[in-house]
């Protein structure tokens, strides 16, 4: 089971992203738990987390989020603008399953 | 330009990083989505109790009866929004230091009030609902930072009781909050005395008279609403969260203008204010998102000859009726491409301006002080926004056509590129 984490500034555009990278992953037959949280919310759900990914408008908070992730002990990266505006599930979960596998 | 555009990153990615990891900047920011629901909750309650021709459906009489009956769902919330604003700020700089937070919402709270007048109409054991609104809302903030920090600063001396081992854990942390908040709260009591013997009587007015009304009355001003609204496009130019960073510093003055049109909308009287928070959410950001891209988005489904547009398209106006405009600044791409910079640019500085000037002669009736949810589709949004009013809606369809036009032009050059590479291509 892969947990992956997306967080932007409301969680709003990084759910479009969660839908599509579901599909991705139902497809591949990839047991995964996707999810998208307001930024202010994923201090805490980076608990559950085993990845971070950011949407790339927010990649100023990845030195804040970086601490967090050291002490939780998971990747952390943001999202490849171009991928972010095609909405690219697969690019978007290649990465993260690539940030897991570490 | 290349050389151009990565300086001017080089400058902004440190603005935007200061900004939004700045502590207090951080907790004002979260603060504000603590009150946020609630806000909401009242604005729609305000919107339900002013529908449209009910006065005349079931008589003057029984609508009174009707907005009274209403009243307390905005009187609750939306009206003495400050006081949710610092309870969540009191929290979040708790939180951040990593210590009990719900003590940070209250010592925040209790200080805040200790500094409150505590008269209403020369009667005393009131406390004037006005200065919970906008009025208290700058002391608030810096009460609710200060006390955060004095409380925080208490318990790290380690100023608490130690309880014997045996005593129940909760008993023992409801002692170890009680030496931080009552020295912190002392400390906030002698600052009101020491005010009372100053011309300003209590530190509400010295704040409100020294830093709110100079910062609300330039923050209202069209100079001040242009530039705001100018960082927020060339902050996204760089693919960075415009709104996210302006606003953290900005939405304090746009919410307690905000807060001065709803009680006079409520008290029937002349809207004081053409910028608002609702002003910049629903004229200028709530078309689309940021940069009005629905009205981009349209143009494209209209003209767009080439692939790669045409899928732009198809993506992107699903959420962008929402507001949720990341597909389109990324997907295009709006963020560092030469091409669109001057219609990003421009087009929202000129619907502000064109916005404000619709709204000062009146034409356009102003923001009554609404808080609708951002995700409110464009037309329904201005509607709400301006207290159920048709012409909200039409000042959105101009604002769109004004989209239309600046960046047609740039739209077709673009589109031309597209298409003649996807034909060579082939």
């Amino acid at each position: 089971m892969k947990k992956i984490l997306l967080a932007c500034s409301a969680g709003m555009s990084t759910s479009l992203l969660v839908t599509r990278m579901q599909e991705e992953a139902e497809s591949r037959g990839l047991e995964a738990e996707i999810w998208a949280v307001a930024q202010d919310k994923a201090p805490e759900d980076m608990k559950k987390a085993d990845v971070l990914l950011i949407g790339p408008q927010m990649r100023f908070m990845k030195k804040k989020f970086s601490k967090v992730a050291d002490e939780v002990g998971i990747p952390l990266d943001s999202i490849d603008p171009v991928a972010y505006g095609r909405v690219d599930g697969k690019a978007v979960l290649d990465k993260a399953l690539e940030l897991i596998d570490g | 330009m290349n050389k151009f555009m990565d300086m001017l990153e080089n400058v902004l990615m440190p603005v935007a990083d200061k900004l939004n990891n700045n502590r207090y900047l951080t907790a004002l920011r979260n603060g504000f989505m603590v009150a946020l629901p609630l806000i909401i909750f009242g604005s729609m309650f305000v919107v339900i109790a002013n529908l449209p021709f009910l006065d005349e459906l079931i008589g003057e009489e029984a609508f009174a009866t009707y907005q009274d009956l209403l009243g307390p769902a905005s009187a609750s919330t939306l009206s003495i929004m400050g006081l949710f604003v610092i309870m969540g700020i009191g929290y979040k700089m708790v939180e951040q230091r990593g210590g009990e937070s719900v003590y940070g919402a209250a010592v925040a709270v209790a200080s805040f009030l200790i500094l409150t007048p505590q008269v209403v109409e020369d009667t005393a054991g009131g406390i004037p609902t006005n200065v919970l609104g906008a009025e208290g809302m700058f002391l608030g903030i810096f009460t609710a930072f200060f006390a955060a920090e004095i409380y925080q600063a208490f318990v790290k001396r380690d100023l608490t009781i130690k309880m014997p081992a045996g005593v129940p854990d909760a008993v023992s942390r409801s002692f170890s909050a009680l030496i931080p908040i009552a020295l912190t709260l002392t400390i906030f009591l002698v600052v009101r005395i020491i005010f009372g013997f100053t011309p300003f009587e209590t530190v509400q007015e010295f704040i409100y008279t020294i830093i709110q009304e100079p910062l609300t009355a330039l923050g209202s001003g069209l100079p001040a609403t242009l530039i705001a609204v100018l960082l927020i496009q060339v902050f996204w130019f760089f693919g960075l969260h415009g709104q996210i960073i302006v606003n953290s510093v900005f939405d304090p003055i746009w919410y307690a203008l905000n807060d001065q049109n709803l009680s006079a909308y409520q008290a029937g009287e002349e809207l004081p204010n053409i910028v608002t928070k609702q002003f910049i959410d629903t004229f200028i950001v709530g078309i689309g998102g940021s940069g009005m891209t629905l009205a981009v988005l349209i143009a494209i489904l209209l003209v767009a000859k080439s692939r790669q547009l045409k899928e732009i398209g198809k993506i992107a106006t699903p959420p962008g009726i929402f507001n949720v405009n990341e597909p389109v600044i990324f997907g295009l791409p709006i963020i560092m491409n030469p091409l669109v910079i001057i219609p990003w640019l421009l087009a929202p500085v000129v619907v502000a301006f064109v916005t404000y000037m619709f709204m000062s002669v009146g034409i356009v009736p102003r923001p009554a002080g609404i808080i609708v949810p951002w995700t409110t589709p464009v037309l329904l949004s201005g509607y709400m926004a301006t207290g159920n009013q048709i012409m909200g809606a039409v000042m959105q369809l101009i604002n769109m056509a004004i989209v239309f036009i600046i960046w047609l032009p740039f739209l077709k050059v673009m589109d031309r590129q597209y298409y003649d590479n996807e034909q060579s291509e082939k």
